[in-house]
């Protein structure tokens, strides 16, 4: 069976789905047999989950506009680029 | 369940504001290319106007300060319109100008002088001697909280513990899981291996759910 250790060093494999299948089982096995773990890997899910929400899309937090100053700036910077 | 990253293509085909007057609203991505292209003024004011937003935007997210992010808006425009011509339209236009804001921020960060930054050893799980979990941060039920959260206020502060984690870190986890490139694609644009990618997002998110406690102990 995994140690916790092992179980975290390739918690990122496990995630991607790169792992080889009876790795993979043995990680199903860890997550059934450690608690610890079991909650680690759930709350670590949230974090991924709530870090993409705080953004909502990539595009999230985008301003309604632009402030009009940025905007002209910018045009006058490629003007004179 | 597996894990899998938000595309990075957007779901929703992108509208232009009119080529011909700024309020009218249906011109196609080609036409608007194709005015870029010849280089009409107008059509550079259009995009500015309109693109502006997810330039903002994205700056924001990579860059910490307000004069950076300023400066990157310009900076990001000029390499778009420099640019325009070898956009050969293999991902949408909104696609390519975010890929260029973030280079764009990269390169900004990569120039400044690395700041002093705080370890994150404090934040990442611990282990005895024969590899058991140590840390019962897993554990934390909601009375720890004890108030109520919006979903504003958990937006704002993830956003904040983001930003507090090392650039090496936050970086990575930017590009990963809020802006959803590969591993591979994300270990590219940073000029380092992909172990390096996988460790640097593992102790990222590790840290982040430290960071992140509070808030996941309301949320359980």
């Amino acid at each position: 069976m995994l140690t916790c250790k092992e179980f975290d060093d390739f918690m990122v494999d496990y995630l991607e789905g790169g792992l080889p299948v009876w790795q993979k089982f043995m990680y199903w096995l860890h997550v059934k047999m450690c608690r610890e773990c079991a909650n680690f890997i759930r709350q670590y899910r949230r974090v991924i989950a709530l870090g993409q929400q705080a953004f909502d899309s990539p595009d999230s937090a985008v301003p309604d506009s632009v402030p009009e100053e940025l905007i002209k700036a910018a045009l006058a910077h490629l003007k004179s680029s | 369940m597996v894990f899998e990253p938000i595309a990075v293509d957007d779901a929703e085909a992108p509208k232009y504001i009119g080529v011909s007057d700024p309020q009218d609203v249906g011109a196609t991505e080609t036409e608007l290319l194709e005015c870029l292209r010849a280089g009409e003024e107008r059509c550079f004011e259009i995009l500015v106007r309109h693109l502006g937003p997810l330039v903002l935007a994205t700056a924001k997210r990579y860059l910490r300060s307000e004069a950076d992010t300023a400066d990157c808006f310009q900076d990001t425009f000029l390499a778009i319109f420099e640019g325009i011509n070898k956009f050969e339209q293999r991902s949408s236009l909104r696609t390519w100008v975010r890929g260029i804001t973030i280079n764009q921020c990269l390169m900004r960060i990569r120039k400044q002088k690395r700041r002093q930054e705080e370890s994150i050893e404090h934040l990442l799980p611990v282990f005895d001697e024969n590899g058991n979990r140590m840390d019962m941060s897993g554990m934390i039920r909601p009375s720890a909280l004890g108030a109520s959260i919006d979903t504003t206020h958990v937006k704002r502060i993830v956003r904040e513990k983001i930003n507090e984690l090392p650039d090496d870190y936050r970086l990575v986890l930017l590009l990963r899981d809020i802006d959803g490139y590969t591993t591979k694609e994300t270990a590219a644009i940073l000029r380092i291996r992909i172990n390096a990618v996988k460790t640097r997002l593992h102790r990222a998110r590790s840290a982040l759910k430290s960071l992140l406690t509070p808030v996941l102990a309301y949320g359980e």
